[in-house]
């Protein structure tokens, strides 16, 4: 057992149950019947898999899998600040959909080559289904991309939106360093980020989608970052929030949005109000 | 010529089945031909051709497979609910009796 | 052939047994009594996603939240299979879906009422399920074919649908305390809503559908089987029923309700649309509905071709 696989799986855990239960609440409304169907199956894969790594996490720890996911203080999660986010439309939705799964296959093809043998073997198995969610994202995002105006301006707005917190995802895990050193997480989330980034932005340009898409933010995060290296200093929001200047950071340090509350509020107050209960 | 996947169906409850293809040049004679070659011995009472270029598949089917757990999904997760029915009883008798 | 020869053609196929598909000639009668029939159970599932929907985010363990979410997906998938078959005689389904959300059309009563915790996950999983399996295992030998190949599908799914809601509920029942009563509350509110889930008495004669064998079963005979069938099984977990209470019936052995206890105020007001939370949750769809017109012309844009 070692302390520093516990927050890197519990990251990836908690990014995939918070994640998995905002996709979750489109099942029922989604814009198109159709793809209520297969979001949903979305929605439960990141739940399944939040419920398999939260087993491994219980293995080293002994905590049960539900009480993991359901039973913890508000600052003991480690999700990404963008995975909280409430769904908005469906432009946002997708948006998010398209980079989450991208920054997920790309920490998950690191993570297939970890030092833990259960960990790399649960990835192998996860990554065949997220290989599944990123086709389906790249068929929607294509489509809404090179369809009517309207579509197509939500879409560029929302992943704009998106693409200011997506860098959440790679924020420094606690104990990553040894993680590193120790094998168990391949690659520094720095160098995650970096592929990502290429990867992504190439893919954006081969959309035709604008690149202020990612520009802009990426300039205020890099001014803000080298003028004063003071990550946790807050800039102002436009709900008035405070958040990191290096946007959609915080949430690997269990620092969450006001968002994070309300879900979890919803999400774990059943579960809290009847300690023990079996169900 | 194209080729035609002929499906045929038993009966008004049942699914078309694909049962074979011939090579036609029209659906009107892929028809006529698959009248004779699938249902002959009253293999069913409807028919279907369609032309395969029309027909499409993903070209990597391990996209179908069901990668992790979706045991909720079938009914043998819900095996249980014969023993748990016995102790929901007994709960109820506990009650009742104190 | 004259209209009257055709008409006299298809009702003896009817009344023979036999079954009508969507290229056959039917008679308008049938044509829009099956398109409406089967429009409002497609209405019913989509809308019937809703309340469990809204017990979803606090679903209280991961098994639950992934096999809820399967269920409802289960629900709008039977919604999308149904919409398919009403479509084919005539109505497209944005146009079934916008008089769905605008409320010009129907759907079933029992999703016209508000959820509060997980006790209505139970009852709607396991009675109001098991009420519409009874209804819906009736239609399979309906008149039209298309109806009843779909159905036979709604029908597996129904099936496990009810072993997991029957599951949720022996959870509850062998729970604390509180969970029991989360059931019982449940039941209380729920009780009369499913009673009318089956409609007052058929009047037969008047009944077109059921004169084309589309329905083969009247109301009263499919609720007095779900009575036969459930109250045993609430009352052996020691709940106790409300208003209309079922009793014992020796001389027949059936489970009997009181018919003169039934109020069937709260049915004629959902079936103006005018449920407790008909236009709350009918508005909810609206909205999402309008906000999302350019999903629906993405999606009616002709093949996208990579850039």
């Amino acid at each position: 057992m070692s302390d520093s696989l516990v927050p890197l799986v519990l990251s990836l855990a908690d990014d995939e149950l918070v994640l998995g239960h905002r996709h979750s609440e489109w099942t029922g409304y989604a814009p198109h019947i159709e793809e209520d169907v297969a979001f949903s199956s979305i929605a439960q894969d990141e739940i399944g898999h939040a419920t398999a790594l939260y087993q491994l996490v219980g293995e080293l720890t002994g905590d049960d899998p539900d009480h993991l996911a359901l039973g913890r203080e508000p600052d003991d999660y480690r999700n990404a600040t963008i995975c909280e986010r409430p769904n908005g439309d469906w432009a946002f939705t997708l948006a998010r959909h398209w980079l989450y799964d991208h920054a997920d296959s790309v920490r998950l093809e690191s993570l297939e080559g970890s030092s833990n043998q259960e960990l790399a073997a649960l990835v192998h198995k996860i990554r065949r289904e997220e290989r599944y969610h990123l086709i389906h994202a790249e068929a929607w995002v294509k489509r809404v991309a090179h369809g009517p105006v309207e579509g197509r301006t939500k879409l560029i707005d929302a992943m704009a939106a998106a693409w200011a917190e997506i860098g959440g995802i790679f924020e420094e895990i606690d104990g990553e360093e040894k993680a590193v050193y120790q094998g168990e997480l391949p690659t520094p989330t720095a160098e995650l980020h970096r592929t990502f980034q290429e990867r992504t932005i190439a893919a954006l340009d081969e959309l035709g989608l604008p690149t202020e898409i990612h520009s802009r933010a990426d300039e205020q995060a890099e001014f803000v970052a080298s003028s004063s290296g003071d990550l946790i200093a807050g800039r102002e929001s436009p709900n008035g929030e405070q958040t990191d200047p290096l946007s959609g950071r915080g949430g690997r340090r269990g620092k969450h949005s006001g968002d994070f509350d309300q879900l979890w509020e919803t999400m774990t107050g059943q579960y809290r109000a009847h300690p023990g209960a079996r169900w | 010529m194209e080729v035609y996947e002929v499906f045929r169906r038993a009966g008004h409850k049942e699914p078309f089945e694909h049962c074979g293809a011939v090579i036609a040049p029209d659906s009107d004679m892929a028809l006529l031909m698959a009248k004779e070659c699938f249902l002959r011995r009253r293999e069913g009472n409807h028919i279907w051709v369609a032309r395969r270029s029309d027909i499409h598949s993903f070209e990597d089917e391990s996209l179908l497979e069901i990668a992790a757990d979706k045991s909720y999904r079938f009914a043998e997760a819900y095996r249980g609910v014969v023993d748990k029915r016995e102790k929901a009883r007994r709960r109820a008798q506990e009650i009742a009796s104190s | 052939m004259t209209y009257e020869e055709k008409l006299a053609r298809f009702t003896d196929k009817v009344n023979g047994g036999d079954k009508v598909e969507t290229t056959d000639w039917m008679p308008d009668d049938y044509r829009n009594g099956v398109l409406k029939f089967i429009e409002m159970h497609a209405n019913s599932e989509i809308m019937g996603a809703l309340p469990e929907r809204e017990c979803l985010p606090a679903a209280p363990s991961l098994k639950r939240k992934m096999s809820l979410c399967a269920k409802i997906q289960d629900e709008v998938g039977h919604a999308q299979l149904l919409y398919r078959v009403a479509e084919d005689l005539g109505k497209s389904r944005d146009a079934m879906y916008y008089d769905l959300v605008t409320g010009k059309s129907k759907f079933h009563n029992v999703f016209h009422y508000p959820v509060k915790h997980w006790g209505d996950v139970a009852i709607i999983g396991w009675l109001i399920d098991g009420a519409a399996l009874v209804t819906q295992a009736a239609l399979l030998d309906s008149s039209y074919a298309p109806y009843t190949r779909v159905l036979k599908r709604i029908c597996a799914e129904e099936q496990l649908h009810l072993r997991h809601g029957e599951d949720i509920t022996l959870e509850l029942a062998s729970g604390t305390d509180a969970q029991r009563e989360m059931f019982q509350e449940a039941l209380g509110r729920w009780w009369l809503a499913i009673i009318h889930f089956f409609g007052p008495r058929s009047n037969v004669d008047k009944d077109l559908l059921l004169r084309w064998k589309v329905k083969t079963r009247t109301n009263e005979d499919l609720r007095q089987e779900f009575l036969d069938r459930y109250v045993p099984k609430v009352l052996e977990l020691g709940f106790q029923f409300p208003t209309p209470v079922p009793f014992h019936d020796e001389a027949t052995g059936h489970w009997l309700i009181n018919e003169d206890d039934i109020d069937w105020g709260p049915l004629d007001a959902i079936k103006k649309n005018q449920g407790p939370e008909t236009a709350r949750r009918l508005s909810t769809r609206l909205e999402m509905y309008e906000g999302h017109r350019w999903v629906r012309e993405a999606m009616a844009e002709p093949s996208i071709a990579a850039a």
